[in-house]
């Protein structure tokens, strides 16, 4: 995404107050993160100091202060979950992409995280695509996934 | 503000009174103020760690709790700092329960920080001498009080520092853990925190070591101050000596603010001579310089010279004095230009139009000389007394004590010349050197005309933090600290 439609974003938002998390959200859906081009955009336009940008982007997990992959994948590790498996789930997933939870493949394809509860358990172990949820997922079931998904153009 | 949150209430409460009770001592007081406030004008003490007057309440160490019962009956415990004062309002400031309560969070204060004294010394007075629950820092010296933030927002206005992540690794800290570009190295943050801590000190200014050197109480350390003839006055003085050290070698990059019209800058790194000549200097706007100072380092570069603001030469040496650790050969020379005030380029554009009609497009130049402001607009010359600007003036300035960049290796300005040449503060031999790579005519510079500035700005700051100071050094006596 370029400085201008950056700017663009803000630009909507320029002149109201208490928007800060309203802008963040709309520019994590469309950048997949918060750059810290985008915070000294912000700072320039709203005249929002930067430290409270920070402040406000690092608080909320929906906000991420790091490149975001194309496919944010969440492992569920509440308590229903995880007495079904859902560490062994989490294995398969860390093992196939090659990265840990918590982290985004280079590539910039998938970011693993884990959660706690999705509010689903009778389907448990669940794991959270992108909004979209998957019930009862086996290790093996979630590596066919991902390789899918990679292969995908 | 608080201050103005004050102005609000007295509008729509014309003052009105009530009547309260502190400890079964009947008080009046304005309808809203603090119990903490109220209590303190009897003599009552209540203990607090993330109080000041002078700053927002926030209500985060909970130390000032009581307990109270209103004219309906419900009894509870608040945080006297931020509960408003109202009528029939039943007070206790040390009963059992909230002996109880302040006990138990002294433990909690005592696990967090076990190591810091003002704690210790709490606990000890509720009788906890050891840290009966889990420690899990033992380094640990931030209560996450936010007093720092607090000061740093509403006094200074920089925001430099803030809260940042949640939960347990909720910390104090600038933007991303790197060095800030916002922070004025006012100290301000040091000087409220309640428990020493160094968080604040990583990545802000507030305390460096300082040059070492013969030194004078308003022009800073110093082995040369003379004055320097240049018919192009400043710019040009500054620019010849960091053209030569670039082209000798002693310097292989300049960090500068560069003027884009204007009020507006923007900060550069600049390799050769050549680019530095073509390009003007911004010199009194404030402007997000470190990061770019950063970004030259990160880029390899290592013979740096940096011209800011004092401020801003206060950040480049705790840089430098910071990364010599790991990169032995870094070397940033500062050239420091004397600053009475930068001012903020938005509210500067407001003001001068108000006062000349003009508008920001149409200004060819701008100057300050003999306590005037100058602009020259549409072929016509517009000025202005400097103190008419006073609401213009950048946040945090009037608590900066620093005319003469203290800790530039040199700092140069108009002061103490005459139109035609500039005057030149030697402090380290780093100075020296550069200087000597280039060309001018010396001659002896007026001393007290840039004693005199230096000590208007100290005793500007000095009116400024005063009220502050006083406030803290009460409440460390009440403490016995
Ligand atoms: S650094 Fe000091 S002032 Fe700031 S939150 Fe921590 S304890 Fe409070
Ligand atoms: S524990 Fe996984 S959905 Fe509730
Ligand atoms: S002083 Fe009231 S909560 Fe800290």
């Amino acid at each position: 995404m370029t400085n201008s439609q950056i700017d663009k974003i803000i630009a909507k938002y320029e002149g109201k107050s208490g928007v800060l998390i309203q802008l963040l959200l709309e520019l994590q859906r469309e950048l997949n993160w918060i750059s810290p081009e985008a915070v000294k955009r912000i700072n320039e336009k709203l005249g929002i100091p930067i430290s409270e940008i920070y402040r406000v982007a690092s608080f909320y997990t929906a906000l991420s202060l790091e490149p975001r992959g194309k496919y944010l994948i969440r492992v569920c590790a509440g308590t229903a979950c995880y007495i079904r498996g859902g560490l062994r789930v989490l294995d398969a997933a860390e093992k196939t992409i090659g990265i840990k939870a918590g982290e985004t493949s280079s590539d910039l394809k998938f970011t693993l995280e884990t959660v706690n509860c999705l509010g689903c358990c009778a389907l448990g172990p669940v794991v959270e695509i992108n909004g979209k949820y998957y019930g009862t997922v086996t290790p093996k079931r979630l590596e066919e996934i991902i390789c899918r998904k990679r292969s995908e153009k | 503000m608080r201050q103005n949150a004050e102005v609000v209430e007295d509008k729509t409460e014309k003052s009105e009174y009530v009547t309260l009770t502190i400890d079964g001592i009947e008080v009046k007081a304005r309808k809203g103020t603090p119990l903490l406030e109220v209590a303190r004008q009897i003599g009552v003490e209540i203990p607090t760690l993330c109080y000041y007057s002078f700053v927002s309440p926030y209500g985060s160490c909970r130390l000032c709790s009581v307990e109270i019962t209103t004219k309906s009956g419900r009894n509870r415990i608040v945080t006297s700092c931020n509960y408003p004062a109202e009528d029939g309002l039943k007070v206790e400031t040390k009963s059992e329960k909230v002996i109880m309560v302040r006990k138990g969070i002294l433990e909690l204060l005592l696990a967090r920080c076990p190591k810091v004294v003002r704690v210790k010394n709490l606990a000890r007075e509720y009788g906890i001498t050891e840290p009966t629950l889990w420690v899990s820092d033992q380094d640990e010296d931030c209560i996450l009080c936010g007093l720092c933030v607090r000061a740093c927002k509403e006094l200074i206005g920089v925001s430099a520092i803030n809260f940042a992540m949640r939960g347990v690794k909720r910390e104090i800290t600038a933007p991303y853990h790197k060095f800030s570009d916002d922070c004025i190295g006012c100290g301000v943050c040091a000087l409220v925190c309640p428990t020493g801590s160094r968080k604040i000190r990583q990545h802000t200014y507030a305390t460096i070591a300082p040059l070492k050197g013969p030194k004078d109480e308003n022009i800073g350390v110093n082995i040369d101050i003379f004055s320097a003839h240049s018919p192009d006055s400043l710019d040009g003085f500054v620019k010849a000596v960091i053209a030569a050290g670039l082209k000798s070698g002693l310097l292989d990059s300049v960090v500068l603010a560069k003027r884009k019209n204007s009020f507006a800058a923007e900060a550069v790194i600049i390799e050769n001579s050549e680019d530095f000549l073509n390009c003007s200097l911004a010199n009194s706007v404030r402007i997000k310089i470190v990061s770019t100072l950063m970004d030259a380092i990160a880029k390899g570069k290592r013979k740096i010279a940096f011209i800011g603001l004092p401020c801003q030469v206060r950040a480049a040496r705790k840089i430098e004095q910071t990364l010599q650790k790991e990169i032995p050969d870094l070397e940033i020379t500062s050239i420091g230009l004397f600053c009475l005030n930068s001012f903020n380029p938005k509210k500067l554009v407001e003001k001068i139009n108000s006062l000349f009609k003009v508008d920001e497009k149409q200004i060819e130049n701008i100057s300050v000389k003999d306590g005037k402001f100058i602009i020259q607009a549409k072929s016509k010359e517009h000025s202005v007394a400097l103190e008419k600007l006073d609401a213009a003036i950048e946040n945090g300035c009037v608590y900066c004590n620093d005319f003469p960049a203290f800790f530039a290796d040199l700092a140069i300005g108009t002061a103490g010349s005459e139109p035609g040449s500039v005057t030149v503060i030697v402090r380290t031999d780093k100075g020296k050197m550069l200087l000597e790579k280039a060309n001018f005519t010396r001659d002896i510079a007026q001393k007290d005309d840039v004693v005199r500035l230096s000590d208007f700005k100290k005793n500007r700051a000095k009116e400024h933090t005063a009220p502050i100071l006083k406030e803290i050094y009460a409440q460390r006596s009440r403490k016995g600290e």
